[in-house]
């Protein structure tokens, strides 16, 4: 049997791996965690042997569906695209896995840690394999869940139940948007079949989807007396579902509380699973981006502004893992950021956004992971304790650099020779350059170049306070055991050559996504239905300055982080006080805490629901109340007319019958 | 032949008394005795009406309802029985137990 038939194993496994960890993982040693590990490795497995025969042959999709309510299904669908995460998920929980072993071993619940770990990577690999949207959704909603019981993992502390509820509860906003643009859609095809959805037509996979875009692009709504077309329409709606769960402006509220949970799984939903979800929808639904001329501009505009954003308050937070969730928030602006700039060179972006989203998945769990492995040593994640850790945890330090190199895509233009983030970052910051340059839109390019001297600030700013100089604190600390060194390494070794292996391939093979024979998209005409007009792709012509530039702000990064952090030339006490009002509005991160917790959700939600509860409240009794008189009342009223005299009766019926007599005369008079 | 407007005018007349008898009378005899009336005066509608229309029908309902009228007045009486052994009278003014 061909490894194809075993595709549907791969979530199937870890979803199995979650009911038995959860039923018998007590009984075993280390809460059981060997079974979502054997799980997960033989689904990476099953997906990385998919993954080279499809490099061998990518018109070999594996597509299986069956038929579920007569015109839905649920199937399967391995292309490239998917392959390719499916294997960077498998991998990346894998080695996430092993390291808990080590990491959760103190801890009290690790069977209760493993099920609910192996059902988070189960939902997002069922949402990767997805090959229809609703499917998706099924799948989506049950990564929302997983995070919600991971992040409250410690639900004991309150912060932490917290941080899960509000997680849960901004990604809600995304995920009705997102059902809602699936209902948009899913009424739109019913129109455009007229109700008779034809046997073995299944409407809302992506291949029928993709088959009607120019349909509905010519359906136009207008909504606030601005005519838009449905796919624009759709496809925004789609994207405010992305916005949630890949925490872009202005949802990324929830992900760097999403902290509280242990580091491993920050780490898996930071590199792996939920937050790559919404990169991966807009990338999955790619070709209906492109028909829709402003979706894009807004994926891009909000991609750039996301990933400045994050980085500002990047640099001031001194949480170790809270300086990475803003990283992250950063960077998956730059993956938004990525797919935006399609709308200049079409098919590729979808490419340079899943090197990047792969990319970053290796380097963010290293970093995640390296941050644990100094939490489960020292024992505090405060930076302004730390100092000089790199002489006591040398392996930890040196992969932990690594990592800050690949994030901030050190390179050297024009060469091979560069950290992973290097190929996929500069092509990112490339294209935001080809966009200006077609579209005339330049503040993306802007944001992301600004975003670059950020992101290498915030993070050798971490590293210089953390790893060298001299410790704050007297914190002892050990290097952590193999299970979690192992890991770090291999990590390691992926940040820094996984790019320089594969950037020739990955591009072309990812694109292949769109042309194979499952659902044959011509990108190029898909936007000029759009009004695109895409860039030609031959050499690049982009001034060399271009191409030097995030090396040259990255740089420049690292040497202010030297000379302040590093150095310390400079008091930060002075700069640092409260009084400050730049660092005051920055360390209190726009104040967007206070104002969506404090007044938007208590004030307007918590106070609007109570308000609604009462006035229903009252509304109901006066409701009972008054059905009750009303009954009381007539009965009150209908008794006077029993008097008990016979002559009263013999009256009533005698009316009654001639007035029965002259209404049926005249009833027939009229007829 | 006598015309059947002689019929009808007859048994509107009993039919009116019977009325006026069930409004006016007090004792409960009598009042059953003006619903015999009413009665009457609806079966000779029927008997006419068939006859002049060369149709049973209308005289086997007025067959029907004699029937029933005996059995209406059998019970009437019973129940007249009844009340005078408990209240020493069939003045209906006097018998409201089912007044409110």
């Amino acid at each position: 049997m061909a490894v194809e038939n075993y595709a549907f194993l791969i979530p199937v496994l870890p979803a199995l791996a979650f009911v038995l960890t959860f039923f018998l993982g007590k009984k075993l040693p280390n809460g059981g965690s060997i079974i979502p590990i054997t799980a997960i490795a033989i689904s990476f497995v099953i997906s990385l042997l998919i993954t080279l025969k499809l490099l061998a042959n990518p018109e070999e999709v594996v597509s299986q569906s069956y038929s579920w309510f007569a015109m839905l299904n649920i199937g399967i669908l391995v292309d490239p695209l998917a392959a390719v995460m499916l294997t960077m998920v498998t991998f990346a929980s894998l080695l996430i896995h092993i390291y808990s072993t080590g990491y959760m071993s103190h801890d009290k619940a690790p069977s209760r840690y493993f099920a609910e770990t192996a059902l988070f990577t189960a939902s997002m690999l069922g949402l990767i394999l997805s090959d229809n949207i609703l499917q998706l959704f099924i799948c989506w909603e049950l990564v929302g869940v997983c995070s919600y019981l991971l992040i409250g993992f410690w639900f004991e502390k309150p912060s932490a139940a917290t941080a899960a509820k509000k997680a849960f509860l901004t990604t809600r906003i995304g995920d009705v948007m997102f059902l809602a643009g699936i209902i948009v859609l899913f009424s739109d095809l019913f129109k455009i079949f007229n109700g008779t959805i034809p046997d073995g037509v299944y409407i809302l996979r992506f291949d029928e989807i993709f088959a009607h875009i120019p349909e509905l692009a010519a359906m136009n709504a207008n909504i606030l007396g601005i005519e838009v077309s449905h796919i624009t329409l759709i496809t925004l709606l789609f994207f405010g579902g992305a916005v949630g769960k890949s925490g872009q402006f202005p949802l990324h509220v929830w992900l760097p509380d999403a902290m509280e949970g242990p580091t491993t799984v920050s780490a898996l939903i930071h590199a792996a699973t939920m937050v790559t979800a919404g990169v991966y929808l807009v990338a999955r639904t790619f070709p209906m981006f492109i028909a829709a001329p402003d979706s894009l501009m807004v994926v891009a505009y909000v991609g750039g502004f996301t990933a400045l954003f994050a980085g500002t308050m990047g640099i001031v937070m001194n949480d170790l893992k809270r300086v990475l969730a803003y990283s992250t928030v950063s960077q998956l602006g730059y993956m938004m950021l990525g797919l935006g700039v399609g709308a200049a060179i079409g098919a590729e972006a979808v490419g340079i956004s899943i090197f990047h989203l792969v990319n970053h998945a290796f380097f963010k769990a290293l970093l995640f992971l390296c941050a644990g492995s100094v939490i489960h040593a020292v024992g505090t994640h405060d930076m302004r304790q730390l100092g000089g850790v790199a002489k006591v945890m040398p392996i930890t330090a040196a992969t932990m650099i690594i990592a800050s190199l690949a994030l901030t895509g050190m390179g050297i233009p024009g060469t091979v020779i560069g950290t992973s983030g290097f190929f996929s970052k500069d092509a990112i910051i490339e294209s935001a350059y080809l966009f200006g340059d077609t579209t005339g839109t330049w503040l993306p390019y802007i944001f992301s170049i600004l975003a670059a001297l950020l992101t290498s600030l915030y993070i050798f700013r971490l590293i210089f306070m953390t790893f060298f100089g001299k410790p704050r604190t007297d914190y002892g600390g050990h290097e952590s055991p193999a299970s979690m060194t192992i890991p770090l390494s291999i990590f390691a070794l992926l940040s820094l050559f996984f790019g320089a292996l594969t950037s020739k391939t990955f591009n072309t093979f990812v694109s292949e996504t769109f042309v194979n024979d499952f659902v044959h998209m011509d990108i190029h005409e898909l936007a000029t239905l759009g009004g695109y007009h895409l860039a030609e792709h031959g050499g690049h012509h982009e001034p060399l300055i271009i191409l030097w530039m995030p090396l040259i702000v990255a740089l420049a990064g690292l040497v202010i982080a030297y000379l302040v952090y590093g150095l310390r030339i400079v008091n930060m006490d002075s700069l640092v006080s409260r009084n400050n009002p730049i660092y005051k509005l920055l360390y209190n991160r726009y104040y967007q805490n206070s104002l969506f917790t404090n007044f938007f959700s208590v004030k307007f939600i918590y106070e609007g629901l109570a308000f609604a509860g009462r006035a229903t409240d009252r509304g109901f009794d006066w409701m009972t109340k008054w059905f009750s008189d009303l009954a009381l009342e007539a009965g009150e009223s209908l008794r006077q007319f029993q008097t008990g005299a016979v002559q009263n009766y013999a009256t009533a019926v005698i009316t009654g019958v001639s007035l029965l007599v002259i209404l049926v005369k005249v009833v027939m008079e009229v007829i | 032949m006598i015309p059947i407007a002689l019929y009808l005018a007859v048994a509107a007349i009993i039919f009116s008394i019977g009325l006026y008898g069930l409004m006016t009378q007090r004792s409960g005899i009598r009042i059953l005795m003006c619903v015999e009336l009413m009665l009457n005066a609806a079966n000779l509608n029927l008997v006419a009406f068939s006859s002049y229309n060369g149709d049973l029908t209308g005289q086997v309902f007025a067959l029907f309802s004699i029937a029933l009228a005996a059995c209406e007045a059998a019970i009437g009486f019973a129940i007249l029985m009844a009340l005078y052994r408990m209240k020493d009278t069939i003045s209906l003014d006097h018998i409201n137990v089912l007044r409110w």
